[in-house]
Formats: structure tokens, C-alpha cells, sequence
């Protein structure tokens, strides 16, 4: 009889420590999800209430060590505050869940355009706190204005505005120019000159084709984008490029826009035969590689190449160029797309006000100077200052010459079974592949343009 | 108390625990899944709009999603079929006595099932890779080696052929599996059967198919159920990580396009929907296989 007593409770405790143990491992698991590197300064003379905030950064090809050190100085300077700082590679699965259960970060960097499209749903879903009232503040430890200190036109577009109502609901922070990447070693070896124009690029294309190299390549399909808004303001100036990313009527029967298209198909002929199979993101690194083997000429990218394929091998003599795209004819506007990222701060945020001080903190001088370091430039007057090789020609783009345009698509309320990020830039593969021609593929761009334009916010 | 109520509270104990996690993990996710199929909702925020079943009706008239549920059925179908024939010919001679350096072949055989589906997809990438790929340096040999790559078979770049790139990928991954679980059934089969039968001057080939199917019909029926599933989830693994629904989502099957509207395309609701479609695919395709496999069970 004892013993069967003693089972029982043996069993019953049994049970509970598997409940139990149920529990605990969620519990580390929601930490785990959110591997805070607190860098937590106890504050020294708290005459202020100790304040706590969450700040949640995504970790790419800038590192993680200047968000670290960045709010590191912004708790030196605000000794009552304690940042909680969560940084991640995949950054939306690390605060995804916890935001869909009603657990919300401070401030996020996370920009427009990632595949998991978090932040392109907080904009649809009017989920982002406005910032148009950040701009008006004064950079924390400095004498200017927000909006005086950031670089005119970063604040005119759609990436920052997306209702296009004149209201600012994301901070544009660390810009790349984009544009074409080559083998800067190989031109001068050969002496070829830099195409200004689509038909000098033509035959700068058969002139390699005879010595076995393949005018153009691309990482991924994704990549076009700065490639084809920067070719849309060439063909049609501003003008065209914002009623493309509105969506206006009839936009791409224009003969401007249908330029673009028609460049790109020809385009196609002179891409090197094995870029489509590696346009994915398993093995877009071995396009980016046929330009450092000098098996193709051009490729669109951005800035950060530089670093992403620091440790690749290369031909002898291997040196980075970079060029704005050519105009569409003699004499005509060239432009480079201007990539910037963002940050954002959502609308069920608990420390609004601290989360705005920080935001404005992140355009200081002295923020700036740290994220420089590691390679991340802030659109701020007089950042030029501060760059350093590589970089020195890169940011230089705009002083030779060619135009800035930046932004992209209206926000719009999700539609079903409609991207226009596949039918644009993703079917440029079958254009490739030879199994879309180019009016099938504006067929599929209008198509998707309509719906999307019926669900503009 | 009387034994067998103790024993019942003692069986009650012990199983509360699973049936928990089967509630709190399987049964309430998948009524969500149901539930959140009939709303618009981006996935973040508090706007959830209640739209009947109007994201299966866009979802019937989506080419796209036609296209990922061809790709489904394609593959599934290949996988099935190779792959039971693979494992089922292999675990047969595999049990075979005279054979020699029969366990190194099951471990060659077995090792691609435990690697991750990363790692799979990173040696096909090698294996496919149109310029210095092992399939390509392969032809070459007959070809001429100064082939120009664009004369190449371009595995993951053509359209026509990528679907068919992923299901032998995927058979290679799944058939070792299945081979160890038919090799467990026919090692239950006594070998006297097999020892009469050749007596009674029956070949190899009529003892495969007159004494080993019969004899281990059940686990091939259950089997064919795993089909049905792991093909599902392992060919959204294998395209999320060897091609990402490319070239131009010609690669795209339906789990990977659910989890494209879900999260990319921020309709949240509509990939629900697709998620329910599949669900009660699987569950209705399961039933009927199950349904037309059903035979007088042989025993010995």
C-alpha cells in the first residue's frame, strides 16, 4: 500500500515537472527570441525617474558593434535611461511574435524592402507613430533642428512619407547610391571608356562579347530596382518616376516608360547565360562574382559590395568602378537610385517621447561619427567630411554629375495575390530566360498596377 | 480507492500532459488557421476585417497559386513514386544474406536523411551549378570540354526543368528513410517462407512481389500517408532554400506561396486561406490513398 503511495505522488510530481518544465522553456524561449545585448549602465545620480528603452536593430552588412556603441554614448548622455537593445540578423523573427502578441519595441531599424516585408505591413496597417514631429526637434547635445541637419529630399519621398500626405512616419538613416559596379582595372587594361549612353553601351557589349566577357549580370531580380527607377527618371525625369510609384493611369503605355522596358529587354541579350539559375538568394553571390572574374561588365548593386565581397577572390588588377546609369541619349540626365534604410518607431510603442529623443540622438555628429566607422553614412549636411576611400568615391557620385532620385511605391492596402515587386523586377528572369517577352511582362506590370492603384491609402 | 480507478487517474495523469500540448500546439493553431482565413489582415495590427469566404474566391481565380498547386502535385507524385520504388527495390536486396558490404550501403544510403535541408540545398546548388557543377563537368566529357555555358543545361535557371531539379533532390533525401523502414518490415518476414518458396522453384523477382509486398502492405500504406505529408513540408524547405520560388516563381509550391502572401505581400488572411486549401488537400488526398490501398490484410 505505501509503496502504490508513493508511486502516486511519484507519478503526480512527475506530471507537474513536465507541466512545469513546459512552461520554463517557454519562458526562456521568449528571451531567447529577443537575445537582448543590454548594455545596461546603472544610473549613476538618478534625480530623474529611471527610464527603460526597447530598441530593436536589424544586423546586416553594417555589423552590429555601432549599434552597440551608439547607444552605449546615448546612455552616457542620458544616464537615467536603460536601453534594451535587440539585434538580429533575421530581425523579424525575433520581434515578430512578441508584436503580433501585443509586445512592442521602442524604436526599430528596419528598413523597407526586406523579403519578410515587416515594415512595408506596419505601413499598410497604419501601425507606425509619426515622426513629423522629431524633425522639428533639436539633436540632442546640438544647437540645430532635426530637419535642418538631414540632407534635402531625403524628406520628400515615399519611403519616409507613404501616405504622400506631407506627414513623416519614417526616419531615413544610412543611404547608399546605387548604380552600376565594375571592373575598374579591366576598362583601363582594355581601354575602354565608361558608356554615357544606352547606345555606346551597346557597343561596348559587342566589343566584350568578342573577347568572351558578357556586358551585364545581376545579383538577384530584386536588384533592378534601383536600376529601373533611376532608368524611368532618365527616360521620363521625376515626373515619371513618381507617377510610376503612385501608380498613375496609363503611366506605362507612355513611350517613356516603355523605353525602360525596351532597354531592358535588349538588355537581356547581353546578359551572361548563367544568371538567372543564381538569381536567388542561395547563389546571387556567384553573379556578383562573374564581375570580379571579369566574366560580365556591369552589375547594379549597392555600396556595401565592397564589404559583402571583401574576401572573394578576384582577376589581377581588380579594382571597384562605379557609374550613375548611362542616359537614354547624348546629352540626356543620368541618375543614381538612392537607397537609403529606415527607422521607425511603432504606433503602440510605450516610451513615445524617449524613443523619439532617441531618434533625433541618431543624427548627431557624434552618432554619425560612430555609425561612419562601420561604414554606415547618415544623410546629414556635411557627412562628406567624415568618408574615406572606397566610400570617398561612391558618395562623390552625385558631385560628377549625375541626379539623385529616391523613395519607391505608394503604400497601398494589401491586395491579395498582387506584388509588385514579382511582376516587375522577379519576372525580369523569364525576360532573360526567354520565357516572357517584354510585352508580356508590361502586360503583368499594368495588370498588377491597376489593383494596386484602386487600393492607394 | 479500488485499483482500477486509481489506475485510470494514474492513465489520466500521464497523458494530460501531451494532450495539453496537443490542444495548446496542433488542435488550436489549426482552428486559427480556419478561423483567420475568413479575414483580411495584414498580421501586425488590430484591423482585422471580417471578409466571409471572399479570399477563397480570389484565390480560385489566382493564377499564381494555380501554378504553386501544379508544382505540389507534380512533385508529389514524382517523390511518391520514385522514391517507393527506390526504397522498396533497395531494402529488398539490401535484406538479402549473400550480400556483401550490406550495412555500408545502408549507412550511405540513410546519411542524406539526417542532413539539414540547408546543407541539401547547398550540395544541389553545387550539383546544378551551370558552370562547374558536377552534373555539367559530367556532360562535358561528351560534349568537349571548350562547351560555351550557355549551351549548358541550366538546371535551376530553365523553367521547364527546375520542378523536376527539386524532385531529385528531394528524392535523394527522402528515399534512405523510407528504405529503413521497409527493411524493418521485411525483416519480420521468417525466412522459411522464402526458403519454401524456392523449393517450390519461385525467382527472386516473383518472391518480391508474391511473399515481400503482401507481407508488408500495411507499412507501405502507412508510408504512403508520410508521402503525402513530408512531400509537402520538405518541398517548401527545399525551394525556400535552393531557389526561393524562382526563376519568376516557376518554382513556387503551395506552402512557399502561402508563406509569400502570409508575410511578403503582408495579406496575412489570404495565406490562411491557402494554408486551409492545403490543409484539407493533404487531409482528403491521405484519405483517399488510404481508401484505395486497403486490401485483406496477408499474414503469415
Amino acid at each position: 500500500m505505501k509503496e502504490k503511495k508513493l508511486l502516486k505522488i511519484l507519478s503526480a510530481v512527475l506530471v507537474l515537472t513536465f507541466i512545469l518544465s513546459g512552461c520554463g522553456t517557454a519562458g526562456t524561449g521568449e528571451t531567447n527570441s529577443t537575445p537582448s545585448e543590454s548594455t545596461s549602465a546603472v544610473p549613476s545620480e538618478s534625480t530623474v525617474e529611471p527610464q527603460n528603452l526597447k530598441v530593436a536593430a536589424f544586423v546586416g552588412g553594417y555589423g552590429d558593434q555601432m549599434w552597440k556603441d551608439v547607444v552605449k554614448a546615448f546612455e552616457d548622455a542620458n544616464p537615467n535611461v536603460t536601453v534594451e537593445l535587440t539585434l538580429e540578423k533575421e530581425l523579424e523573427d525575433a520581434i515578430g511574435p512578441a508584436m503580433k502578441a501585443g509586445d512592442y519595441p521602442d524604436v526599430v531599424y528596419l528598413a523597407l524592402g526586406r523579403p519578410d516585408a515587416l515594415t512595408e505591413t506596419m505601413v499598410k496597417e497604419n501601425g507606425l507613430l509619426e515622426l513629423t514631429d522629431v524633425l522639428e526637434m533639436t539633436v540632442p547635445g546640438e544647437n540645430a533642428k532635426v530637419k535642418d541637419k538631414i540632407v534635402p529630399g531625403f524628406l520628400d519621398t515615399l519611403a519616409t512619407n507613404p501616405y504622400s500626405d506631407g506627414k513623416t512616419y519614417l526616419a531615413p538613416v544610412f543611404y547608399s547610391p546605387c548604380g552600376l559596379f565594375y571592373n575598374a582595372g579591366l576598362f583601363k587594361e582594355k581601354g575602354w571608356e565608361i558608356p554615357q549612353t544606352w547606345d555606346e553601351m551597346w557597343k561596348l557589349g559587342d566589343k566584350a562579347k568578342a573577347e568572351g566577357i558578357s556586358l551585364f549580370t545581376y545579383p538577384t531580380a530584386g536588384y533592378l530596382d534601383g536600376f529601373m527607377f533611376a532608368s524611368f527618371a532618365a527616360s521620363g525625369g521625376p515626373e515619371l518616376f513618381n507617377s510610376i510609384c503612385t501608380y498613375g493611369e496609363g503611366v506605362w503605355d507612355t513611350a517613356e516608360a516603355r523605353a525602360v522596358f525596351d532597354i531592358l529587354g535588349k538588355l537581356a541579350e547581353y546578359t551572361e547565360p548563367t544568371t538567372v539559375g543564381n538569381a536567388n538568394n542561395e547563389n546571387f553571390k556567384k553573379n556578383q562574382q562573374l564581375v570580379l572574374d571579369n566574366k560580365a561588365l556591369f552589375m547594379p548593386n549597392g555600396t556595401w559590395i565592397v564589404g559583402e565581397m571583401a574576401d572573394s577572390p578576384r582577376a589581377d588588377g581588380f579594382e571597384w568602378g562605379f557609374t550613375a546609369l548611362p542616359a537614354l541619349a547624348e546629352g540626356g540626365d543620368r541618375y543614381s537610385y538612392t537607397f537609403f534604410e529606415q527607422v521607425w518607431i511603432p504606433k503602440a510603442a510605450e516610451n513615445q517621447e524617449l524613443a523619439k529623443k532617441f531618434v533625433a540622438y541618431l543624427y548627431s555628429d557624434e552618432a554619425a561619427q560612430i555609425f561612419a566607422k562601420s561604414g554606415a553614412i547618415q544623410p546629414i549636411i556635411g557627412i562628406s567630411s567624415m568618408l574615406e576611400g572606397d566610400n570617398k568615391l561612391f558618395y562623390s557620385i552625385y558631385d560628377s554629375g549625375a541626379k539623385a532620385v529616391m523613395g519607391g511605391f505608394a503604400a497601398t492596402d494589401p491586395v491579395e495575390g498582387v506584388n509588385m515587386h514579382d511582376v516587375l523586377y522577379t519576372s525580369y528572369n523569364s525576360v532573360v530566360s526567354g520565357d516572357k517577352t517584354v510585352g508580356q511582362w508590361i502586360e503583368g506590370v499594368k495588370e498588377a498596377s491597376n489593383k494596386l492603384r484602386a487600393a492607394l491609402k | 480507492m479500488s485499483r482500477k480507478k486509481s489506475r485510470s487517474i494514474f492513465i489520466a495523469m500521464c497523458a494530460t500532459p501531451a494532450l495539453l500540448l496537443y490542444i495548446i500546439f496542433m488542435i488550436i493553431p489549426t482552428f486559427n488557421v480556419f478561423k483567420m482565413s475568413l479575414y483580411k489582415w495584414g498580421g501586425y495590427s488590430e484591423n482585422k476585417k471580417f471578409v466571409g469566404i471572399n479570399n477563397f474566391i480570389i484565390l480560385l481565380r489566382d493564377p499564381n497559386f494555380y501554378r504553386a498547386f501544379q508544382n505540389t502535385v507534380i512533385i508529389l507524385v514524382f517523390v511518391t513514386i520514385f522514391t517507393l520504388a527506390m526504397a522498396l527495390g533497395l531494402a529488398a536486396i539490401l535484406m538479402r544474406k549473400d550480400l556483401k558490404g550490406k550495412s555500408f550501403f545502408r549507412v550511405i544510403f540513410y546519411i542524406p536523411n539526417i542532413l539539414s535541408i540547408v546543407v541539401i540545398s547547398a550540395i544541389f546548388s553545387a550539383v546544378y551549378d551551370q558552370k562547374d557543377g558536377l552534373l555539367n563537368s559530367f556532360l562535358k566529357i561528351f560534349m568537349g570540354q571548350d562547351t560555351s555555358v550557355a549551351d549548358l543545361p541550366q538546371y535551376l535557371g530553365n523553367q521547364r526543368i527546375i520542378v523536376y531539379s527539386i524532385i531529385v533532390a528531394m528524392i535523394w533525401q527522402a528515399f534512405g528513410y523510407y528504405m529503413v523502414m521497409y527493411m524493418a518490415g521485411i525483416s519480420a518476414i521468417p525466412e522459411s517462407i522464402y526458403e519454401s518458396a524456392s523449393i517450390e522453384g519461385m525467382g527472386k523477382f516473383r518472391q518480391f512481389f508474391s511473399i515481400t509486398i503482401p507481407l508488408i502492405w500495411t507499412n507501405i500504406r502507412t508510408t504512403l500517408t508520410f508521402f503525402i505529408i513530408s512531400t509537402i513540408n520538405i518541398s517548401f524547405l527545399i525551394v525556400t532554400a535552393l531557389t526561393g520560388g524562382g526563376p519568376d516563381g516557376a518554382s513556387e509550391v503551395v506552402l512557399s506561396y502561402m508563406y509569400k502572401q502570409a508575410y511578403t505581400n503582408s495579406t496575412y488572411g489570404y495565406g490562411m486561406a491557402v494554408g486551409a486549401v492545403v490543409f484539407i488537400f493533404s487531409f482528403a488526398l491521405s484519405a483517399i490513398v488510404n481508401h484505395a490501398t486497403k486490401r485483406e490484410i496477408v499474414e503469415f
